[in-house]
């Protein structure tokens, strides 16, 4: 186990490397710079001035190997959209808000889509498999701004019970967490229904049945360990996927989050940003899917992971 | 009775120290850019934090109803030869920590600019004329050489390299710089909350850098005109996409919010007294490459400009957010022509003349062209999308041509147009200083389009020039004229935007002008000094 830890990390590293120079190099292809965007073109000699400031006047291989320098020491540089703070500070202060909502989307969300999905399972073809069936279908068909203004319009406009948008006050944070959740809540709900179905079809489960276990002691102790492997698989890349920052959902409540930088970094060609999140990004992506693996080998005793054994 | 006295006592203190809170008035407004770098618009106009410029006090800027006001200037004064223009400001003015605020102060926030890099150095070259700016830009003079001097504290004078008559209307984007903060801190005065100053009509209270949201308080150290009648105003600029701003009006979290096309009707329903209308002054026109085929051949131009049904573009696919554009001036402007604007007819028989003339029948063997558009948001966003579809239908049964549509992120759209990648688009542009000059300008000697017709810019050169308004206003309809001959362009919409507001707003501001138009935000240090609420 350690050895294929290592190896990952290894992995992990070189993913890392390859992730950075295929964004920087994707970054300063696309034309235009950070200047360049204006309905009035800026002269040469103002330009030339603005790109030295930011040390863009220098060679592509030069400002990679500065940047990447910097990384190695944490430093991602000041971004150019808010030259008073570093991106590290930058993103510590925006990273909170969209790890506030997306962490407790998923934590509320994945157990009641959970049990939303046992509770069809046991139930197959009853008004309780129909309705959570339907609710699953929806929550991922139905795009996260929709789902965001008819909550807005609900329980702001009409019922005025909470505050539309804004963030601060916790009652600020119910309608985007409630936004939020339904996503991983869908989800849930469907993987687990399947996985559930899949195992109670099982021979074991009849055994289990023969041998007069209790349903309750087969359901939780057998089944639903066995169901478990694939929703371990997908959690933390959601965890991950959504603790990150959802543009529509930050945008249609005011939160002052992650969300909105993965768009303005590139909209204004603010490389040190864009660098910043995608490698930030790539990073936790190798260590959930790392984590899975690792969590994914203890669950299920008859995986061995490291030569296949 | 004694316990009686103490509570009644303590109820009235209690009472008094409650009354100024209950009574401060907060307006919660929507903004534009949910980021920004500096506080600071003589640092960056394009990356300038939210309301930047509500915190100085520019030399004069423009009421309700696009009258030149003054403002930190008194008075001016133009020399004989035209080439100098003195300033005086008022006595008294201060910045916000105590400092006085003097003519230094102004002439340091230019000089400041020609020397550090400034986003929008073009303006202060083209509109400004200011002697030596090209030269001290482009690092070939020394800044001592500029046409700006700082007389004494309270004199400005300005020198240009030709007469100037609109000099005064340039200054509104004349902003001071706190030079005292700058020698201190650099730049960075201008990114913490805590350094910065102001000069103007509102101080800074808090600036939430994630979404360029800002909490502005009545200042109480400015002595200038219009000053605030608020105690506080929250911009956010979240709150500027109507999709976000309505359900917020609605909740009673926003006192204004623009609105879409889908929800005119129902605010209109809700609110009979609240829908506010803006001509924005902006245009929307389809631009060529004068240069490479087809385009290069101006019966091909003069089709396109024919084959354009305004009325029915505005009147169906755009109705309530666009009104036809027959110039590049938009009705209300400085200079706007009636005559210019009725020979912008659609006329199909015309445009079919001129395909055939082009050699192009029926628009047959009129290769397939592509026109491309810049993916933005506001009210271009609402606008040109919808507008490029209903051209490539229009063209196609018109002109019987095939035109592809392909849409481009800002810079990439940019540097198209500037290097010519593609030879149509629909560019859109909006004012940056009230006088013909800006919007002239844009097609002046290469300007933003690679256009050199000679006649234009002689034209367009008499006009920035010219002294008497009546002569200017003729030249530069004369300079249209030369555009519409030429075909160079193809005026398409000006948008409109529509905002509702809440009914307890009030004040001067919020009220429409003789136009018909309320102008919001769009005159920020006019708006938000004369705006109430109950």
């Amino acid at each position: 186990m350690i050895l294929f830890i290592l190896r990952r990390l290894v992995s992990v590293a070189v993913t890392f490397f390859v992730v950075s120079l295929i964004i920087f190099f994707m970054m300063h292809a696309i034309p235009g710079g950070p200047f360049d965007g204006n309905d009035m073109p800026v002269s040469q000699a103002v330009r030339d001035k603005l790109m030295a400031r930011l040390g863009l006047d220098q060679p592509l291989w030069v400002q990679y190997t500065r940047y990447m320098w910097g990384v190695l020491q944490f430093d991602f540089g000041v971004p150019y959209q808010s030259p008073g703070e570093t991106v590290t500070q930058l993103l510590s202060r925006a990273w909170i808000p969209s790890l506030v909502l997306g962490g407790l989307g998923v934590l509320i969300g994945a157990p009641l889509g959970i049990l939303l999905g046992m509770a069809a399972a046991l139930n197959r073809n009853t008004w309780i498999d129909y309705f959570a069936s339907t609710l699953a279908t929806l929550g991922l068909t139905i795009p996260v701004f929709v789902t965001s203004m008819l909550l807005i319009l609900v329980f702001a406009v009409w019922l005025g019970w909470l505050p539309a948008s804004g963030w601060g006050k916790p009652e600020r944070w119910i309608l985007p967490i409630t936004a939020y959740a339904l996503i991983p809540l869908a989800t849930y709900a469907r993987y687990t229904r399947s996985a559930m179905l899949d195992t109670l079809n099982k021979q074991f489960v009849t055994v289990l049945r023969a041998k007069g276990l209790s349903e309750s002691r087969i359901v939780f102790q057998h089944v639903l360990r066995n169901s478990a492997i694939p929703l371990v698989t997908v959690f933390l890349p959601m965890f991950i996927g959504t603790a990150t920052g959802s543009i529509f959902v930050e945008a249609m409540f005011r939160v002052p989050g992650l969300g909105a930088y993965f768009v303005s970094s590139i909209e204004t060609r603010d490389y040190p940003l864009e660098m910043a999140l995608m490698l930030m990004i790539t990073f936790m992506y190798c260590i959930a899917y790392l984590l899975s693996d690792v969590v994914y080998a203890l669950i299920n005793p008859r995986i061995r992971v490291g030569g296949g054994q | 009775m004694n316990l009686t006295l103490k509570i009644t006592a303590a109820l009235a203190v209690a009472t008094a120290l409650t009354i100024p809170a209950l009574a401060q008035t907060t307006i919660v407004a929507p903004g534009q850019s949910t980021s920004g770098t500096y506080m600071d618009y003589m640092k960056t106009v394009y990356a300038r934090a939210t309301f930047a410029e509500l915190l100085q006090v520019p030399i004069a800027t423009f009421d309700k109803e696009f009258e030149l006001t003054p403002m930190a200037a008194e008075s001016w004064s133009q020399s004989e030869d035209g080439l100098t223009w003195t300033f005086k400001l008022r006595p008294g003015l201060v910045w916000s920590d105590g400092e006085p605020l003097t003519a230094e102060d102004y002439v340091f926030a230019l000089q400041r600019a020609a020397t550090t890099g400034y986003d929008f150095a073009w303006y202060w070259d083209f509109a400004g004329g200011i002697k030596g700016w090209k030269e001290v830009t482009e690092g070939t003079a020394d800044v001592s050489t500029l046409g700006l001097k700082a007389v004494d504290d309270l004199t400005i004078e300005v020198t240009t390299v030709a007469p100037k008559p609109y000099l005064p209307s340039v200054t509104s984007l004349w902003y001071p710089v706190p030079k005292h903060k700058v020698d201190e801190l650099g730049d960075d005065w201008a990114v913490n909350v805590d350094t910065i100053v102001s000069s103007g009509p509102f101080d800074l209270e808090s600036w939430e850098k994630s979404n360029n949201s800002v909490v502005l308080t009545k200042s109480e150290t400015y002595t200038g005109p219009w000053q605030a009648q608020i105690d506080r105003l929250e911009v956010d600029p979240t709150l500027g996409a109507p999709e976000v701003g309505l359900p917020a009006f609605l909740a009673g979290d926003a006192d204004y919010s623009f609105l879409n096309t889908g929800q005119v009707p129902v605010a209109t329903q809700r609110y009979p007294d609240g829908i506010r209308k803006n001509a924005v002054f902006a245009t929307s026109y389809i631009s060529f490459d004068l240069d490479s085929e087809p385009f290069n051949n101006v019966d091909v131009r003069k089709a396109f400009y024919y084959a354009v049904d305004r009325a029915e573009l505005t009147s169906t696919v755009l109705k309530d957010i666009a009104i036809p554009a027959g110039s590049i001036l938009p009705p209300g402007y400085p200079g706007y022509n009636e005559e210019v604007v009725a020979q912008a007819v659609f006329d199909p028989a015309k445009a079919a003349e001129h395909m055939a003339a082009a050699g192009f029948p029926g628009g047959e063997g009129f290769p397939e062209i592509e026109i491309w558009y810049r993916e933005e948001g506001g009210y271009n966003g609402a606008i040109i999308p919808a507008m490029a579809q209903y051209l490539q239908a229009e063209f196609k049964e018109v002109l019987g041509i095939t035109m592809n549509i392909r849409v481009l992120p800002t810079q990439d759209w940019m540097q198209g147009l500037l290097n010519k990648e593609n030879n149509i688009f629909i560019a859109p542009y909006e004012y940056d200083y009230l006088d013909p000059s800006n919007f002239y300008g844009i097609f002046y000697n290469g300007g933003r389009h690679d256009h050199h017709i000679a006649a234009y810019d002689e034209l367009v050169a008499a006009a920035d020039s010219n002294p008497v308004w009546e002569e200017r206003y003729d030249l530069y309809a004369q300079a249209e004229q030369v555009l519409i001959d030429n075909a160079s362009i193809v005026p398409l919409v000006h948008p409109i935007t529509i905002a509702v507001i809440s009914d307890e707003l009030g004040g001067d501001a919020s009220t429409p002008n003789a136009l018909g138009f309320t102008s919001l935000d769009r005159l920020g240090h006019y708006f938000f000094t004369h705006l109430t609420k109950q």
